[in-house]
């Protein structure tokens, strides 16, 4: 039995939303063993009593976490980090300030250890408004909130007014829950889509924030492969995520798949399997077992 | 007191304004003692008379302002691009014309190699003139289907993989990623595009590109590439200059057979700033007459062809979107500051016009902040630059160093896909810097490019495209303008002027020695003519 997948948060923002403040909070408040992925290493500040261990590339801490660089690719460094022993509970990328965190989140599809939680993207809640309007960076500012599932206003507390804000953020991606964080706390249930079962309800209101209603879907048997394709492609803006195992073809060979955000990747596994699939959509999420039903073999084709 | 050599030739152009041409060099302890007739130089005293070059032209050594010695390294791997070129031993590597071509000498490489899990890597490969046809996994499988096989693109932003590495990778047809090229059908063409699935796909081969550590063997290669070209100093513009790094470049350029004076640049973003202002002082410490340390490198945005660079309205001509910035325009800022106000030379790479709009703003702004003259801030690609931008970069003080070898290399590609015809024609606007006042450079970039100052200088002064288009008449520059480019001009822009880039007094001996002369040929021809020999400290190589 493979272990199980381990959970993988992305975090994106544009320079100063405060990514590297959430990181050092996480890292020092740790009540799992997170392995973090870092844009800018040189940024991380861990209190020296918390290090274990040192080098230029990677920080092992007391509470076993482990912060690493982000290198080139970002399965490299999720291989690093998997091979550990213990391997993290949880592992955390920050993407870097000018980057397009979609573009890194959708590489972990093809990661069949690690299983995609919400692509969280920080937004300055002091200079959010600036940005937009900047020549240089307000397209930058736009498009790292393009595919953003969990938007956390950062520095809440310094804004009088955050209602321009949240139209802003409404505007560019309707689909994405918000919520909003003073300093660098944040209760780490944001960092999932579903919160943990014994975890007690927190003062940043995580019920807010896990308004992400999941479904699912059980095959009776192997998928057609093209008209599979052709769901995935019709699959609606308010399905964030799907996973799970499938039979695909007359041959019945096992496939996970896994989806985020009009992106996929199926990777062959051995067989047999659990087939059936797990949606996490936002409110507005239709029931697409229909659309699935389609996709069986032993269904009629569409005509 | 060491011997006097005077060199005699048919004529030695100075690039030196008080004598532009004579006809003896006298040389001492490696430096220009003297030049002028034979009478001139005999008042120099007893000199031994050196007439091997008595029937060739001497110029000032070339000075490629913008390469990269990783050139040496890349050899190592077979070539498979469209363009001839020459190995580092001398060996032709004929350009290939075809997929065809291509895949027979990768599987001529494959039967050379004798580890059977060994990758077949290859670089170089420029698929545009193919008409149309791209590489598809189907050709690399027939070079292996058990080893992995890779091909790096020329441009650097694309490669193509057989089955093998996409299996590797866990790239399959049914998977929809972004950088995952596909046929009409829907099938994988193995063609990967971007920093993602690329950085990906190098990994699972073993290879890892540019950011190898460069050992000695490797400097000597680009060594011998560069000097055979007439390059006398060369610059190796992104390096990170961790100790490893310096090491080898100390241990290349302290032997006595290494061709050339190397010009590291330090990659700023592999420090903080504390770190990278303390490295640079510390470096410029262990510079020697062949190893000069002390510009800095600072990239703003990515390249054009790869629709990564920073454009102005209206954007890319085939509607792609804008490029991402490489650094913040805040933080950008801050890094452009703290190495202006604490002395240093930046080299920041500027591909788009946004980004060299950027970039001379952020340099103005430092300039207001911290005055300080003769800093000589240079734009590295600014390929996009316009008048307007050319004429702020004047007014600060600031110098250029344009990618002319981009007009003949992807000059068709700029005007039908990325800046159309109306900006294409001041793609690498030669004339536009030199009558704002800007001064100038030109370069290869190789190896994106081959390392060839003359014919970089024959691009600019016919700005013709690989079919033969003039593009942008109005940019040619003359061929002294070009000639200057190439040597005074770059030497300028390292800050190096008072020791390369022309025949003068007390300057080092380097000489590039030429079968004909540059001033005298068709302005066509420029490309053609042959270098004989190089001369570094005035010893003949």
């Amino acid at each position: 039995m493979a272990a199980p997948p381990i959970p993988l948060t992305v975090i994106g923002g544009f320079l100063g939303a405060g990514k590297t403040t959430l990181v050092n909070h996480l890292l020092a408040n740790a009540t799992k063993r997170y392995g973090v992925l870092v844009n800018d290493f040189g940024a991380i500040n861990i209190d020296a009593a918390l290090i274990a261990a040192q080098d230029g590339a990677s920080i092992a801490l007391t509470n076993g976490c482990v912060c690493c660089s982000l290198g080139e690719d970002l399965g490299d460094g999720l291989a690093m980090l998997a091979r550990r022993d213990p391997p993290p509970e949880h592992v955390i990328v920050e993407a870097s300030g000018v980057s397009d965190p979609w573009r890194i989140a959708q590489l972990a599809l093809i990661e069949t250890g690690f299983t995609l939680e919400p692509l969280i993207v920080l937004v300055d809640g002091v200079g959010f408004l600036d940005q937009l309007a900047d020549r240089w960076v307000s397209d930058t500012v736009a498009r790292q909130l393009t595919f953003a599932e969990l938007v956390i206003i950062t520095k809440a507390d310094l804004t009088a007014d955050l209602g321009p804000i949240r139209r802003e953020i409404a505007r560019l991606r309707p689909e994405a829950r918000v919520i909003e964080a003073v300093g660098g706390a944040l209760d780490p249930a944001v960092l999932h889509f579903a919160p943990p079962p014994r975890e007690k309800p927190s003062r940043f209101a995580a019920e807010a924030v896990h308004d992400f209603p999941t479904a699912s879907w059980r095959p009776s048997g192997p998928l057609d492969r093209i008209r599979l394709r052709a769901a995935l492609e019709a699959l609606p803006k308010s399905v964030l995520r799907l996973k799970g195992f499938c039979q695909i073809g007359p041959e019945g060979e096992w496939y996970l798949l896994q989806y985020a955000a009009e992106r996929w990747a199926f990777t062959r596994v051995d067989g047999p399997q659990a087939a059936g699939f797990v949606l996490i959509g936002t409110p507005g999420m239709p029931d697409t077992a229909p659309l699935f039903a389609a996709t069986q073999l032993a269904a009629e084709a569409p005509r | 007191m060491s011997a006097i050599r005077v060199f005699v030739a048919r004529r030695v152009i100075t690039m030196n304004a008080s004598t532009p041409f004579c006809t003896h060099v006298a040389v001492k302890d490696g430096r220009i003692l003297g030049y002028g007739s034979a009478a001139d130089v005999a008042e120099f005293g007893p000199a031994e008379l050196d007439t091997r070059f008595a029937d060739k032209i001497i110029m000032p050594g070339f000075i490629e302002g913008h390469g990269h010695a990783v050139e040496g390294m890349m050899w190592r791997q077979p070539y498979v691009g469209f363009y001839d070129r020459t190995a580092p031993d001398g060996t032709p590597a004929p350009g290939l014309k075809s997929i065809e071509e291509v895949v027979a000498r990768l599987q001529a490489h494959e039967r050379t190699l004798t580890d059977p899990a060994a990758p077949v890597v290859a670089w170089g490969f420029d698929p545009i003139f193919f008409g149309g046809r791209r590489m598809s996994v189907a050709d690399l499988d027939r070079v292996s289907s058990t080893r992995m096989v890779l091909v790096g693109h020329v441009s650097g932003h694309i490669q193509n993989a057989n089955s093998r590495v996409l299996e590797a990778c866990g790239f399959s047809r049914d998977s929809n990623i972004d950088g995952l090229l596909r046929d009409t059908a829907g099938n994988l063409t193995g063609e990967l595009q971007g920093p993602a699935v690329m950085g990906r796909a190098s990994r699972a081969t073993g290879d890892n590109g540019l950011m190898r550590v460069q050992d000695v063997d490797a400097l000597m290669d680009y060594g011998r590439v560069a000097s055979r070209v007439g390059v006398t100093t060369s610059t190796d513009l992104a390096n990170a200059l961790s100790e490893d790094n310096a090491a080898s470049l100390r241990a290349a350029t302290d032997r006595a057979d290494f061709p050339l004076r190397l010009v590291p640049a330090m990659r700023a973003r592999e420090y903080t700033l504390e770190a990278g202002l303390a490295r640079i002082a510390e470096l410029k410490r262990q510079s020697t007459a062949k190893l000069h340390f002390g510009i800095v490198k600072l990239v703003a945005d990515g390249s054009i062809q790869g629709f990564t660079a920073r454009l102005r309205w209206p954007g890319y001509h085939n509607g792609a979107p804008n490029g991402l910035w490489y650094i913040a325009p805040a933080e950008f800022e801050g890094i452009v500051t703290a190495y202006h106000k604490a002395g240093h030379q930046l080299h920041i790479h500027t591909n788009g016009d946004e980004a060299s709009e950027l970039a001379t703003e952020m340099v103005g702004r430092a300039i207001v902040a911290h005055p300080r003259a003769d800093h000589r801030h240079t734009l590295q690609h600014c390929q996009m630059a316009d008048a307007a931008i050319f004429k702020r970069m004047a007014n600060f003080g600031m110098c250029v160093n344009l990618f002319a070898n981009h007009i003949w290399y992807w000059g068709e590609q700029h005007r039908a896909l990325t800046m159309g015809p109306s900006r294409a024609e001041r793609l690498d606007a030669c004339a536009s810097a030199l009558a704002a006042g800007v001064p100038l450079a030109i370069h290869s970039d190789v190896p994106v490019t081959p390392v060839a100052p003359l014919f970089t200088a024959w691009c600019a002064a016919n700005r013709l495209t690989s079919t033969g288009r003039v593009l942008g008449e109005a940019e040619r520059i003359t061929v002294p303008q070009a000639l200057y480019a190439i040597t005074l001009g770059a030497a300028y822009t390292l800050k190096m002027d008072h020791l390369i880039g022309s025949i003068d007094v007390g300057k080092y001996a380097d000489f590039a020695v030429l079968d004909e002369d540059p001033y005298t040929v068709p302005t066509a021809a420029l490309k053609d003519v042959k270098v004989h020999a190089t001369v570094l400290g005035g010893a003949v190589f």
